[in-house]
């Protein structure tokens, strides 16, 4: 089973997300921020690890944006999609080195979402 | 303290004044006194010669010393007539040269205050000038005459004036810019639940009832509202803000708008609208930021889409016209009056057919649109019709690539 890590820091959000991925099909983990991203990452049992990463750009403690960036330093590769409440934030937008698969904007258009992650995870 | 133009007119009046009266009295004085001399003269004059006549005619005495007194006494009238004649003349001259004098000064004077005035007055108009054109910065150093220093101070206190409301305004308007784009922003996530939960209902449709359903389309109808209103609200914060940029790219005309008119045919379908499109062949491809001119269109059609009568006529057309594109959205709907033609692009603005129809609209795509066009370096111009019906127009250059 395909699993995503969810990182938002409203337990609504991650319910919807968690409902839908799950509905989807997806194993679904979830955090509350980016400091809990990288803990997870880093402490995960390899093989255990998730497929993708699905993180809120802006997060208390760490954004999605730095937890990326910490765990591209480390060697995680695994495909991430930055969720930003500007409305039409862009891959342009990220920087280079965090190798960021996509963009999803609020409110989320989840046959979209569920399409790219479709995509990244097969 | 700066003397002051009344005061010194009054004082140049004066001394003028008094330099005329001067001379005029001293010149008469003299004249008289000059006259009164003369007649004294002449007449002691005329005196002795008469003494010396009656010697004559008595016969006693010395003739010779007698006859040689009248001859003497002629020549001292003589003498005394061109005496008067020439101190006449000097008195004249006195006086005229006086007058000519204090003409002069008063003359010199006068153009004394005029120059006196005509620097600072310079310097207001310049300075005047250049706050009127913008420059908030725009202040005078003006000393001189009391009324035109007062009139510079007058002028810097008005200039400080309105340097601080202009910054409090500037303030202000990025304060405004900021709440928006901060509200739009945090509204974004609970928004996000809102309408993820409500689509999540409409997957498990089935196991609710028919006026569930409805419900639910109530809610995602009015949150697509919302998105809309708030993605319309940070465009016109970012317009305002000079932050809405675009990156053009050459784009077909055609595909624009199939775009547009594929993304409206659902909604004029179900109000039974015709919508056509005429796009004329081998048009040149356009500079643009297709996603921004999609957006337009879109907003256009919905437009005539929502204030036009069900079985109304919608028609896209783009043609050339010199090295330009023209794309037009016309409608044969209720028109808009004239009285409101020239208010239709200002924000929440709104047809009488919007607020009395169900209409969707935010009051705010028209305002869009236009700063969109004018990004695009184009402009957004309407043609109506009451009756008839309406043509939202606009032009763009074609691509030089």
């Amino acid at each position: 089973m395909i699993r995503v890590l969810v990182a938002d820091d409203s337990e609504t959000i991650l319910l919807l997300m968690r409902t839908r991925l799950e509905l989807a099909g997806y194993e679904v983990e979830t955090a509350a921020d980016g400091q809990e991203v990288t803990e997870l990452m880093q402490s995960g049992v390899p093989g255990e690890l998730p497929d993708l990463l699905l993180l809120d750009a802006m997060m208390p403690r760490k954004s999605g944006i730095d937890a990326l960036r910490e765990l591209r330093a480390a060697g995680v590769d695994t495909p991430a999609l930055i969720v930003s409440a500007h409305q039409d934030a862009t891959d342009a937008d990220a920087p280079s080195d965090l190798e960021v698969s996509g963009f999803v904007n609020k409110p989320i258009d989840f046959e979209r979402l569920l399409d790219s992650i479709a995509e990244l995870t097969s | 303290m700066s003397p002051s133009l009344a005061n010194r007119l009054r004082i140049g009046f004066a001394i003028g004044f008094a330099v005329l009266t001067a001379m005029a009295v001293i010149g008469v004085g003299r004249f008289i006194q000059q006259r009164q001399d003369f007649e004294d003269a002449v007449a002691r004059s005329y005196q002795v010669e008469m003494g010396a006549r009656v010697r004559l005619a008595h016969g006693d005495g010395n003739r010779q010393a007698a006859e040689a007194t009248v001859a003497a006494q002629g020549e001292r009238r003589e003498e005394l007539r061109d005496q008067i004649s020439a101190d006449t003349r000097d008195t004249t001259l006195l006086v005229a040269a006086g007058l000519i004098a204090g003409l002069t000064g008063a003359l010199l004077l006068f153009s004394g205050l005029i120059a006196s005035m005509r620097r600072p007055l310079e310097e207001l108009v310049d300075a005047a000038g250049r706050l009127a054109g913008g420059d908030r910065s725009a202040r005078v150093q003006v000393g001189g005459l009391s009324e035109t220093a007062t009139l510079g101070a007058a002028f810097n206190e008005m200039a400080d004036e309105l340097e601080q409301e202009a910054s409090q305004r500037d303030r202000l308007d990025r304060l405004k810019d900021e709440f928006v784009l901060t509200a739009s922003h945090e509204l974004r996530s609970p928004l996000t639940s809102v309408q993820g939960f409500a689509e999540l209902l409409m997957l498990e449709r089935d196991t609710l009832t028919p006026k569930q359903v409805e419900t639910v389309e109530i809610i995602l109808d009015n949150c697509r509202h919302l998105v809309r209103l708030l993605n319309d609200l940070l465009d016109l914060a970012r317009s305002d803000a000079g932050r809405l940029a675009i990156t053009p790219a050459p784009t077909e005309v055609g595909r624009l708008v199939d775009d547009a008119v594929r993304t409206m045919r659902a909604q004029t379908e179900t109000a039974n609208q015709a919508l056509t499109q005429s796009v004329e062949a081998d048009l040149p491809p356009i500079d643009v930021e297709a996603d921004r001119i999609r957006q337009i269109l879109v907003n256009l059609l919905t437009n005539a889409h929502e204030y036009s009568p069900e079985g109304a006529s919608i028609e896209v057309t783009a043609r050339a016209i010199d090295a330009e594109v023209e794309i037009a959205v016309t409608d044969n709907g209720p028109g808009i009056p004239e009285s409101q033609l020239e208010h239709i692009f200002e924000r929440f603005v709104r047809g009488d057919a919007g607020l009395t129809q169900r209409v969707g609209g935010t009051g705010l795509g028209l305002a869009i649109s236009k700063s969109l066009v004018e990004l695009h370096g184009g402009k957004l111009e309407v043609d109506s019709t009451p009756g008839i019906g309406s043509t939202f127009s606009f032009r763009l250059p074609a691509s030089s690539r």
